[in-house]
């Protein structure tokens, strides 16, 4: 098992303890998610839609390249990558 | 310096040293229109820098009036405008003026839907355009102007902010045969809709009145726009940044996310399937919410003018009414609740004092009539 960061948007950090990352254990995308779901159940139930769907409203950056041209949540994960989860921004 | 001459290229001596720009660039941002959507801290950023950059049509679109708490980020407007009520598009209209007479500025003053997008972008009575700003504040609007950009073939410069956060993406959309300059120049680039399936829903964003908005992060994210749209308008496609960029202001992260596959990969019902979901109106509410404020917007009710003068006679009963040739403003009290009601003459409403669409509805119903 390997811990990566996961960066939190601002609009979910009330979520997840006001933090702006966490450190996860997992090795791929999905099994990190799970895991960030264990821990701040909250913050899960705003990113999935139902146990295998993310909201089609949230991407998911693995270093900056979108999981959905990777291999989607079975994307494979190590040590000191960065998942970012990235709400689309409505206001202006 | 030729400062009578109307035509005189001298203002952009500074811009002309550019690279990509010169006298030939110069000329051709002069013949070219920009649709900006929406004019508040984007819109009105935008177009002051593309109004100075002597783009020369900017057609500016907004619905709404200049407010006090607009002035903290919204660079076109100031005291004067506040205290006359006018309309945003009108007030750009003569900032612009006055920055840059060689600029002609078209204000109009709708909300912008399904109904007429169309007609503002590429059919109607301004032409075409060659680019749409974005100068909004919701999703629904940007998908709209997203599947106008694609199904008319016009780049569209994406750009949002709340908070200290906000992004920017320019699209150079795949068009139906595909013969656009920047398709042969194989810089065509993913849709909006191709990134974000879908708009957030109600609630699940901070708006500007939870969460506030920086006012130098609104002009970041706008002047990105504005550096997307020069390029573009130049055509200079391959310097165009293909990356959705995405920055925090406050925890100092900028990031550049890799989009380019998703139309390849992806499934997008907009410039893939070329079905435009949001101008067929399949999504449209007759009634809105206003981020930023305890308000929400009717829509208009038809084509009819409205006649000021009988609806503020009728008003003045119930309280304070003031007008002027774009809009009417009362104050009304109601069940011993305080609204403030402001008509626009083409039927459009905004009541403040509620969030609630069925109480505005009720409330317009009852003092102008339904
Ligand atoms: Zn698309």
């Amino acid at each position: 098992m390997s811990a990566i960061t996961v960066q939190i948007p601002t609009a979910l950090r009330s979520q997840a303890d006001g933090q702006e990352s966490l450190q996860i254990e997992g090795d791929s995308v999905r099994q990190v998610l799970s895991n960030v779901c264990q821990q701040y159940p909250d913050l899960g139930k705003r990113l999935f839609k139902s146990d295998n769907e993310i909201n089609r409203f949230i991407n998911l950056y693995l270093n900056d390249e979108d999981i959905r041209f990777l291999d989607q949540l079975d994307t494979q994960v190590k040590p000191g990558d960065e998942l970012a989860i990235v709400p689309a921004i409505a206001g202006g | 310096m030729d400062n009578d001459n109307p035509h005189s290229l001298d203002r952009y001596h500074r811009q002309m040293l550019l690279p990509g720009f010169g006298e030939q660039g110069q000329k051709r941002l002069a013949a070219s229109t920009a649709l900006i959507i929406g004019c508040g801290a984007l819109g009105t950023v935008a177009a002051n820098m593309l109004a100075r950059a002597g783009v020369g049509h900017l057609i500016i679109v907004d619905r709404d009036f200049i407010e006090l708490t607009n002035l903290q980020r919204q660079v076109l407007f100031d005291e004067r405008d506040v205290a006359d009520s006018l309309p945003k598009a009108e007030a750009a209209r003569r900032k612009i003026a006055q920055i840059n007479s060689q600029v002609r500025v078209t204000p109009v003053i709708e909300d912008v839907n399904h109904t007429n997008i169309e007609r503002l972008a590429a059919t109607g009575e301004y032409g075409r355009a060659d680019i749409i700003v974005d100068g909004l504040d919701n999703f629904e609007t940007r998908f709209l102007a997203n599947e106008v950009a694609v199904k008319h073939g016009i780049p569209y410069v994406y750009g949002g902010a709340v908070g200290t956060v906000g992004m920017s993406y320019a699209i150079l959309p795949h068009t139906e045969h595909g013969d656009s300059p920047w398709e042969k120049a194989g810089r065509a680039t993913p849709c909006l809709r191709c990134i974000f399936e879908q708009a957030p829903p109600p609630g699940m964003n901070p708006t500007c009145d939870t969460a506030g908005v920086l006012g130098p992060l609104v002009s970041i994210v706008a002047n990105y726009e504005v550096v997307e749209a020069l390029k573009i308008l130049l055509g200079h496609y391959d310097a165009v940044n293909p990356a959705l960029l995405s920055i925090d202001t406050w925890a100092n992260t900028t990031r550049r996310l890799k989009v380019a596959r998703a139309y390849e990969v992806g499934e997008c019902t907009c410039c893939k399937k070329r079905s435009f979901e949001w101008i067929e109106g399949r999504y449209s509410a007759g009634t809105t919410t206003l981020c930023g404020r305890d308000a929400v917007q009717l829509s208009a009710t038809g084509e009819n003018r409205l006649n000021f003068e009988q609806i503020a006679d009728r008003l003045r009963a119930h309280g304070e009414v003031k007008l002027n040739n774009f809009m009417l403003r009362a104050q009304i009290t109601d069940v011993n609740e305080p609204f403030e009601l402001t008509l626009f003459n083409d039927g459009r409403a905004i009541i403040k004092g509620t969030k609630q669409p069925a109480r505005a509805r009720g409330i317009y119903a009852k003092y102008i009539g339904a």
